[in-house]
């Protein structure tokens, strides 16, 4: 769905009750983050007008300001707004809907965009004596090995000789666990599906998913999960290279950061200093995956430059570095093992050399991926992020002889219909969970909700002629059937 | 089968979003924010306040996203922001050379209790109401004397080559990243490319327009236009400049009469305002000029039918009505040239016999005066022509 913003931090947040938005919100940090993060364009177009209006907005006024070929954006844009707590409908005189932001997050966003009274939302500068700061390339080198032994523990890249320089602590590994990406046998160490799924994600993706899981697993130990999830969205505020105060978190805070440490999300000299950094993998929490093109996931990448020092982050020429063919061909400019492991799983690899190795996509190799549980979706998308910049350049080029209407794609197309045809191959059905709505009595009482649900975006399936139809989501749909009647 | 070409894939990367640069024009003339603030009660001070909370709302939006700020004052135009962390000091000179206003204030460590705020945001705060102080404090009475217009030109031309500066730069770092949403652009870029030659000078870089950082201006104006005719010719080039790249120029105008502004938002398709109540600033900022180019698409946004289309002479610098445009070059002057010799271009021009009387007046008048009223006040539809060296 084009309009959903990284579903899994998403889903998690939709999961939760109001009452834990209304103390989230309470955070002009933690309002900024979910504004900036999770909504889509439309909807930050909709909360930014509405922010410094006194009085709530008639929805007809809002909903004249968008074209109307734009409706389907619109109310996918409002549903995710309500979703989130974000806009609340109220009635105002002669009976007129309107929309306002609601309370606690209207307030946080203004106090995040003007500057606050005495919160320390957004952290607390120290001061460290100069020498004993901590260089921005220290820290970029710190978060990729500990990224990279979380990631290379899971894939079990021991026997390919990864220097064990990581220690991971018992905490990582049973969060790995209890997030089912591994089953730990004895002292074997299983990736599961998941975790399959888990490591050809991007990096800012694989980031959440551990965060994600960390506030789940954080209620299970006794600790407020809210209160660990506004220090995540806190950590996604600081600014890289800049070293801040502990003294002034809650005890929780302080055991979420030691074990934060560990997966390299942020740095500490030593669990009794005095000050913290964060590293990249924070600080870009509320970035989109464009930005991704980063020194971390290009050293993830084993970018050969292996000079991360270079401060000019943006100079760097993105960070790709597999050049996908027409024949099928894959060649990776890489000698990290991790990553050599990675492309294994779904490629015959042929040779290897000291920067560089070759392989082949096959009907085998692929089917081999998706009996391990790996799926084209996830195959296409690893590919597609760790392209090399010569083939988003020609990509470009390209892109002026391409018909209009036909989105544009970094791999080469055979290649892409191709995975997917081997994977359908094997797997034929696809189960969605939803809701199935059916039993109308007209054929007008039908269509109104069913086009309401394909607006909001949530629509799977629908059957005209049996007036049913089934959706991913039901608590909108419900509402507007009541509202209708 | 179906499902194979399925838009899932393309879908998934569609989320990418580029980012935005928002570079706003300050309009700094101390004659005009005068009467304004004494007309509306809108000071300058509380202008600023508001459009550093909609920078704020800008960054806001995207991890990526920037913001500058361009002063265009009464001598000058000169950035607020970014302005290079070590050369606060090595752009002084100009400035203060008599060196009578010491600017200490740059190098104070910020008070301890405005720690509570996005960096970036506090950053951006701090460089523009420190450099606005500078250049106020450094404006002496002879400075404005001189003259009550503002260098809207100067200003014009300082954000587009940080524009083009940024765009390179980001197309570099990303190695021109896929944006679907832009594709459609496709055709027209090319085409305008091939015929304007230099002027796209972004390093060939076609997909920075469409998939790269999205670029606008937003030009805040409270200086009336007719000062500003001497500056006719840059204007409009700038204006042109940014039409080939497509970036949108808004105009938010605060008080007086813009003609060639109306005319940049029309040719960029911007957005132009002329606010009715300018205490209301920040909400109009907000809720008209905070939506980006892919927003936009969606919006309906508040646009100016009847532009005014009025240029300027080029031999006194008059906004002309009408006008003798040379047929070579398409030079406007607002008299009948001595010599029939076009002052740009040198092409001898017949003059014909204008001024004389037509000889079969009687009839066609007749006709005339039917269809007089209709169109005979309003603009002339043709779009200005571009202006020569």
């Amino acid at each position: 769905m084009a309009a959903a913003p990284s579903s899994r931090p998403f889903e998690y947040l939709e999961s939760l009750p109001g009452t834990v938005f209304f103390k989230l919100y309470q955070q002009p940090s933690t309002a900024l983050a979910i504004f900036r993060r999770m909504l889509p364009d439309l909807a930050k177009c909709f909360v930014m007008a509405l922010l410094y209006l006194k009085d709530p907005l008639p929805a007809a006024d809002l909903e004249v300001w968008v074209k109307s070929e734009s409706l389907k954006e619109r109310d996918n844009a409002l549903s995710i707004l309500g979703r989130l707590h974000i806009l609340s409908n109220t009635v105002i005189a002669n009976n007129v809907r309107a929309y306002m932001v609601t309370n606690p997050f209207a307030a946080s966003l203004r106090h995040a965009l003007t500057g606050a009274e005495q919160t320390q939302s957004f952290g607390v500068l120290a001061h460290p004596p100069n020498a004993a700061a901590v260089s921005i390339a220290n820290l970029d080198d710190y978060a990729r090995r500990q990224w990279e032994g979380v990631l290379g523990y899971m894939v079990g890249t021991s026997g390919l000789g990864i220097q064990r320089d990581v220690n991971l602590s018992k905490g990582v590994k049973q969060l790995l666990q209890a997030g089912h990406l591994v089953e730990i046998r004895g002292t074997r160490v299983d990736i599961t599906k998941d975790g399959f799924a888990f490591v050809l994600q991007d990096v800012s993706t694989q980031v959440w998913h551990i965060l994600i899981l960390y506030v789940e697993s954080a209620e299970a130990i006794g600790m407020d999960s809210v209160e660990v999830l506004s220090f995540v969205f806190l950590l996604s505020s600081l600014e890289l290279g800049q070293s801040y105060e502990k003294r002034h978190l809650t005890a929780n805070q302080l055991r979420t950061l030691a074990d934060l440490a560990d997966f390299g999300i942020v740095y500490q000299e030593s669990p009794e200093a005095a000050h913290f950094y964060p590293t990249r993998l924070a600080t870009t929490l509320t970035s989109d995956s464009s930005a991704l093109s980063n020194p971390i996931a290009g050293s993830l990448a084993g970018n050969p430059t292996g000079d991360p020092s270079s401060s000019s982050a943006a100079n760097k020429a993105g960070t790709g570095f597999i050049i996908i063919e027409t024949n099928y061909r894959l060649y990776a400019y890489t000698s990290s093992p991790l990553q050599i492991s990675l492309i294994a799983l779904f490629t015959t690899l042929k040779y290897r050399f000291p920067n560089l190795i070759t392989g082949k996509i096959t009907r085998q190799s692929i089917r081999r991926a998706v009996e391990m549980g790996i799926t084209a979706d996830q195959i296409i998308s690893y590919l597609s992020t760790h392209a090399h910049p010569q083939m988003r350049k020609h990509n470009t080029s390209r892109s002026t002889s391409n018909q209009a209407g036909i989105p544009q794609s970094i791999l080469p197309p055979t290649v892409v219909d191709q995975i997917r045809l081997w994977q359908l191959e094997r797997d034929r059905v696809q189960a969605t969970a939803g809701f199935l709505f059916k039993d109308f009595v007209s054929l007008a009482e039908y269509e109104a909700p069913c086009r309401y649900a394909e607006e909001i975006g949530v629509l799977v399936w629908k059957s005209d002629r049996k007036r049913m139809f089934f959706v991913t989501r039901h608590e909108q749909v419900a509402a507007f059937l009541r509202s209708r009647k | 089968m179906n499902t194979i070409d399925a838009t899932e894939h393309y879908s998934t990367s569609a989320h990418d979003r580029p980012p935005s640069l928002l570079t706003v024009i300050l309009d700094t003339n101390p004659h005009a924010w005068a009467q304004l603030s004494s007309q509306s009660a809108l000071p300058l001070s509380t202008a600023v306040a508001n459009i550093l909370v909609f920078l704020n709302a800008h960054l806001a939006c995207n991890y990526a996203n920037e913001v500058a700020v361009v002063a265009s004052h009464t001598q000058k135009a000169t950035w607020l922001y970014p302005v290079a962390a070590a050369s606060p000091d090595s752009n002084q000179p100009p400035r203060d050379k008599d060196g009578d206003t010491p600017m200490p204030s740059h190098n104070r460590p910020p008070p301890p209790h405005e720690m509570n705020k996005y960096r970036p945001f506090r950053i951006v705060e701090e460089q523009v109401t420190q450099n606005l102080h500078r250049l106020l404090g450094g404006t002496t009475a002879d400075d404005l004397s001189a003259t009550t217009s503002t260098l809207m030109a100067g200003a014009l031309t300082l954000a587009l080559s940080h524009i083009n500066r940024r765009t390179i730069a980001w197309a570099e770092a990303h190695g021109g990243e896929t944006d679907p949403n832009a594709h459609a652009n496709n055709t027209t870029t090319t085409s305008t490319n091939t015929a304007g030659g230099a002027a796209a000078a972004s390093g060939g870089d076609k997909a920075s327009t469409e998939s790269g950082l999205q670029s606008r201006i937003l030009i805040l104006s409270v200086s009336s236009a007719t000062g500003a005719a001497h500056q006719y010719i840059p204007i409009m080039n700038a204006i042109f400049a940014c039409q080939r790249l497509q970036i949108p120029i808004d105009v938010c105008k605060l008080a007086g009469d813009a003609v060639f502004l109306q005319q940049a938002a029309d040719a960029t398709k911007g957005v132009y305002m002329a606010l009715a109540e300018p205490r209301g600033l920040l909400q109009y900022l907000m809720m008209a000029f905070l939506p980006d180019q892919r927003s936009r698409r969606h919006l309906i946004l508040p646009t100016r039918v009847d532009v005014d289309f009025r240029a300027a002479c080029f031999c006194h610098r008059r906004v002309v009505d009408i006008g003798f445009v040379c047929s070579i070059c398409l030079s406007i002057f607002c008299e009948p040239l001595e010599k029939g010799e076009c002052l740009t271009c040198g092409s001898v021009l017949e003059m014909g016999d204008y001024g004389a009387k037509p000889a079969v007046v009687a009839r066609k008048k007749k006709k005339k005066k039917v269809r007089g009223p209709g169109n005979g006040a309003s603009a002339t539809p043709t779009p200005t022509p571009t202006p020569g060296p």
